[in-house]
This record gives C-alpha cells, structure tokens and sequence, in this order.
C-alpha cells in the first residue's frame, strides 16, 4: 500500500478552487518532484496534503488514515514540512530550531529527553550543520537556513518529508546541495521525499517521477525520461526547449531553444 | 560569557532588585520611617506601624507588582502572537477599551465596587475584554482568519476608544479631575482586596502562558510551519489572545492606563535571555512587575506631589531600551 494516497483532492483558499480532482500516490522510500508554472497549483498540493489548508473535495490518506482525522501532533509523527525560505523572527539559535522538530514527540512542559537530543544531533550531522548549532539563524546565508529547516523537518523522525520549492532563493551551488541531501535522505534513510519545485532540470536530475500540473490538475506524470520531453513543455509550459540527454548522468535537460540565435 | 550564566545572572540581578524594591517600598512614604523601625515592628506588631507598612505600603507595593507582571506578560505573548516586537496591548485596542470604559463609568458616577474592584475598574476589566472580543469576530472572515487583519482591526478599535474618550471627556470637563486617574494611571488608590482580585488572575495568565510557551516558539517560524510541527494553531492563538486581553484589563482595572511597561520590558528581556518563550514568559513577569515597582517608588518620591506613573514608565524606560538596542549591535 503507498504511504500518501491521494484521491481526487479539490482544494484551494478563501474558496477558490486551485487545485481539481488530483489523484497521486507516492510510495515509501519514493522521491517525487511536482513541477508547473506559476499559479498551477504546487504549493497548494503540498498544504492540502498536509491538512494545513482546507479541501472542499476527495480524501489524502497518509500510512492508511484519513489526514483530517489525524489531529497536527499525530500527523507531525507522519509528514514533515519545510516551506518556502522565509525571513525568520527573533533569534532563536540554529540548536533551538532543530529541537523544534521534536514538539510532536513531547509533553508541554517535559525537558527535552535524550532521545530528543540524539535526534535533534544526528539531524544536524546529516545536514551537516552542527558547527552553526550556537548561531543564529539571521547569520546564516539561504542555503545553511535551508540545511537547518530540513535538519528540523529530520529530526520529527517522520517517513515523509515535504518541500515547498526548497531551491528558490539559493544560488545554483546551494540548489545542487539540497538536492543531493535529499537524495541522499531518500536513499540512504529510506525518506519519501515530496517537492514542488520550479526547476525542471533540478528535478529531473534527483527525483524518481515527475509530476506536472497544469491549472491545477495533473498534466503529465512519470519517470523524467518520459516525461521531459518538448512537446510536454510547450504544451504545459508554454516555452519552445530541446532535450538533450545530461553527458554525465543521462538524464533529460531542457535547453531553451533560441538561446544563441539571432533574432 | 556563555548564554547560561548570562541567564543566571539575569535571574539573580532581577530576584534582587524584586526584594530590594519591596524593602524600599516599605521604608519610603510621607511618614518617616528607618530601617530599624520595621525590624522593630516585624518583632513586635503594633496598629499604628501596621497600618503604615502593612496596609499602605507593602499592598501598594504588591499590586505595583502584579500590575507591572501583568502588562508584561501581556506584551511579551502579544509580541509572539504578532511575530512583532512592537506589539503590545494597545495594538488589540484593550488598553483604549478599557480606559473607555473606566471613564465612562466615573462620567456617569458609577462607583459601587465589586469583586474587589472599584466600579470603574469593573467597567474598565469588562470592556477591555468586550473589545478584544469585537475586534477577533470583526477580523475573522470566510475561510478563516489573518493575525494581520486582527492586528489593523485592533489599531482601529483602539484609536475609536480613545476618541470616544476624549469626546466624553470633552462634553463633561468637570470631571476631568476624576478621569485623569484612568488615563495616566496611578497606585494611590491600592488596597489590598484589588491585590486579591487580580493576584489569582496574574497567576492563571502566567500558568497558562508557560504550559503554550513552545507553541508559541513554534509560532515564530509561521503558522502553518507550527502546525505542521504539532501545534494546533487556531486553538493556541484563541487561547493567547484571550490571556492577553486579560491580563491588560486586569491592569487598567485597578490603575488605570499604564504605557510602555508591555512594549519594553519584553523587549528588554529577549534581548538579554533570549527568544525562548517559556523562559521569556517568566522572566517578563518577574521584569515587569520589579520593574513598576520602582517606577512607582520614584513617581511617589521624585515630587511633593505625586506623578502618574505613566510618565515615570516613559522617562525611565526610554532611555534604558535605548541602551540596550544600541549595545546590542
């Protein structure tokens, strides 16, 4: 049985519909990229699936149980959340932020357990962020604030992680790092990975399916060998590519066609 | 110097000044008294010195307290509730409601007391509460509800309280005398049973704020990431705004407006213990209500006659938050 399944989910926000009928599953261990314009509806599955944002149709079940029955601490145990970068408010240090994660884990007014501390550390390792522990997080550049919000999404020990476009913002050194952190999370901690993510060649390059929307409802879906190709981008993009094959990794990669000619 | 002992000495400075104040507070008044006078009352009591220490001076100083712990508290959960250091209780619009009320009340000459507050306190806690009220339902709107709409609501309601203040205080100029009292805030009034009213209060505030403390923490990083992490949101903040709303009211109920205490003394803690609310929450109240107490000392020593100490609050902590903003940097 898949770890997420989603059927036919409507949702949206003020009641606005934005995303119709999306029906998806994704498997445990499975790293799946959801790709599409500005507006097509990304980060709104990504809320949906979690529950934050209200669904006005269809069922997400995550390990077998209806997400809206769930209640946040149960469902914390489950999905793990990092949004798109945002400018934090006051200063809390990198070692605070990351035993965040463990909220779910813990009473209101327990201290934090060992269990939480080895947690919270190990995540950091992964991450590779244990030397900023004492910083605090207006020190740090996009792409170490970045490490640090998926060493706190780590340490809530949930089977699936969710990402809101974790590269905007991050120059193109930062963008292949988290990327490779999450693969290797996939491969490596056996982590379903979820994102949504507007670089196509970034996606392509890391993720195992591709999944396009396009006004809100699946477009194309599949492995980026069959998915990237042109006449799937003009038709859901809108933009004239070609596809040429990356000379290291064999993956597909758009080029946008024009570049280099005269106009 | 770590972060920890910067914290123990944070707690160790503040317990201090706390007992060092009430000893002051005792020792200080229009009558003369040494120190050797109070060693020899607590000895052996006698009516005269217990009216003295007792009744006036140690209850005034306990309520200067409370009041300075409450507003504190109130600030430092309306801060986090804002993601914004500058809130305080005046952006929900509960301090201006609750001084309307208050006016209202002495205006129309309402002064039986209850519950250990004067009438105009009643009036004073009741629409402070009331306005908070009216301000969360205007703010709430279909498919939920945006802190930045509540905190635009508030600022509304807040400044249409005090203009209706100022008309009624306008239409009704002889009894600007007795009015004054709820606009500038003073302790001259103290009694022990308001310390009793609101010292319960003070303590749920404080209880409560501490068992939500993480979540509030989870809040600094975005709603929606909060939930994510296990906080059910809508509740937490349902839950804060209504022990803020309290704890301000509470305030202006048994002295009147008092600026600045909520919107600093939050400030100043976060900078010197750092963001971490459980620990905030505490300290603040401990800041606060030491803090209101020597503003209280100088506003009934500084001058043969007594200043509100609204202006003391402003005077004093000015120029300390000053301080520490620019060491800070």
């Amino acid at each position: 049985m898949s770890f997420l399944e989603i059927d036919r989910l409507s949702a949206g926000y003020d009641g606005r519909t934005v995303i119709h009928d999306v029906s998806l599953a994704v498997e445990p261990g499975e790293f799946v990229a959801i790709l599409g314009r500005n507006g097509s509806g990304k980060s709104t599955l990504i809320k949906a699936v979690q529950n934050l944002i209200g669904r006005s149709a269809g069922r997400v079940r995550c390990g077998g149980e209806d997400v809206s029955g769930l209640g946040p601490r149960r469902l914390a145990a489950r999905i793990a959340y990092v949004s798109q970068l945002a400018e934090p408010v006051f200063e809390y240090t990198v070692g605070e932020i990351v035993l965040m994660g463990r909220f779910a884990r813990q009473g209101r007014l327990e201290r934090f357990s060992a269990e939480d501390e080895a947690a919270a550390a190990e995540a950091m390792r992964w991450t590779d962020v244990e030397a900023l522990r004492g910083q605090r997080l207006s020190q740090l550049s996009g792409g170490e604030s970045q490490r640090v919000f998926i060493a706190r999404a780590l340490a809530q020990d949930a089977p699936l992680l969710l990402l809101d476009e974790p590269s905007s913002h991050l120059d193109i050194a930062y963008q292949v790092e988290i990327y490779r952190l999450l693969a290797r999370l996939q491969k490596e901690r056996a982590k379903a990975v979820m994102v949504a993510e507007h670089n196509i060649n970034l996606a392509a390059a890391y993720a195992g399916r591709l999944v396009f929307l396009a006004g809100g409802t699946i477009a194309a879906e599949g492995p980026p060998e069959e998915t990237v190709t042109a006449g799937n981008i003009r038709r859901i993009f809108g933009a004239d590519v070609d596809i040429r094959a990356n000379s290291r990794s064999g993956r597909p990669e758009v080029s946008l066609a024009g570049v280099g000619e005269k106009p | 110097m770590s972060v920890r002992s910067g914290r123990r000495i944070f707690w160790a400075v503040s317990l201090f000044l706390f007992l060092a104040g009430m000893v002051l507070s005792l020792l200080t008044g229009p009558v003369m008294t040494t120190p050797a006078d109070l060693v020899r009352f607590l000895r052996a009591p006698d009516p005269v010195h217990a009216a003295i220490f007792v009744d006036l001076r140690l209850a005034r100083a306990v309520l200067a307290f409370l009041v300075g712990a409450a507003l504190a508290l109130s600030g430092a959960i309306l801060q986090g509730y804002f993601r914004n250091p500058m809130a305080d209780p005046f952006v929900v619009g509960v301090s201006s409601g609750a001084s309307l009320g208050a006016v209202t009340a002495t205006l129309l000459g309402f002064e039986a007391a209850a519950f250990g507050f004067s009438g105009p306190g009643l009036f004073a806690f009741v629409s402070g509460l009331a306005i908070v009220s009216l301000v969360y339902v205007l703010s709430l709107r279909r498919g939920g509800f945006k802190v930045e709409t509540l905190l635009l609501t508030g600022i509304a309601a807040g400044s249409l309280a005090s203009a209706l203040t100022s008309f009624l205080l306008f239409m009704r100029s002889d009894s600007y005398d007795r009015a004054v009292f709820w606009l500038l805030g003073s302790f001259q009034l103290a009694e022990w049973s308001q310390a009793a009213a609101i010292a319960p209060w003070v303590a749920l505030g404080l209880a409560g704020s501490i068992w939500l403390a993480r979540d509030m923490d989870l809040l600094a990083l975005g709603d929606e990431t909060a939930q994510a992490l296990g906080s059910p949101v809508r509740r937490v903040r349902k839950v804060f705004l209504a022990l803020s709303a309290l704890l301000a009211s509470l305030g202006v109920a048994v002295s009147g407006i008092i600026g600045f205490v909520g919107l600093v003394v939050p400030h100043w803690v976060r900078l010197l213990i750092g963001p971490s609310h459980r620990r905030l929450f505490a300290a603040s109240a401990l800041a606060g209500g030491t803090f209101l107490l020597y503003c209280d000392l100088l506003a009934r020593n500084l001058l043969p006659a007594e200043l509100p100490i609204g202006v003391i609050t402003a005077a004093v902590g000015a120029p300390f938050f000053l301080y520490l903003l620019h060491k800070k940097r």
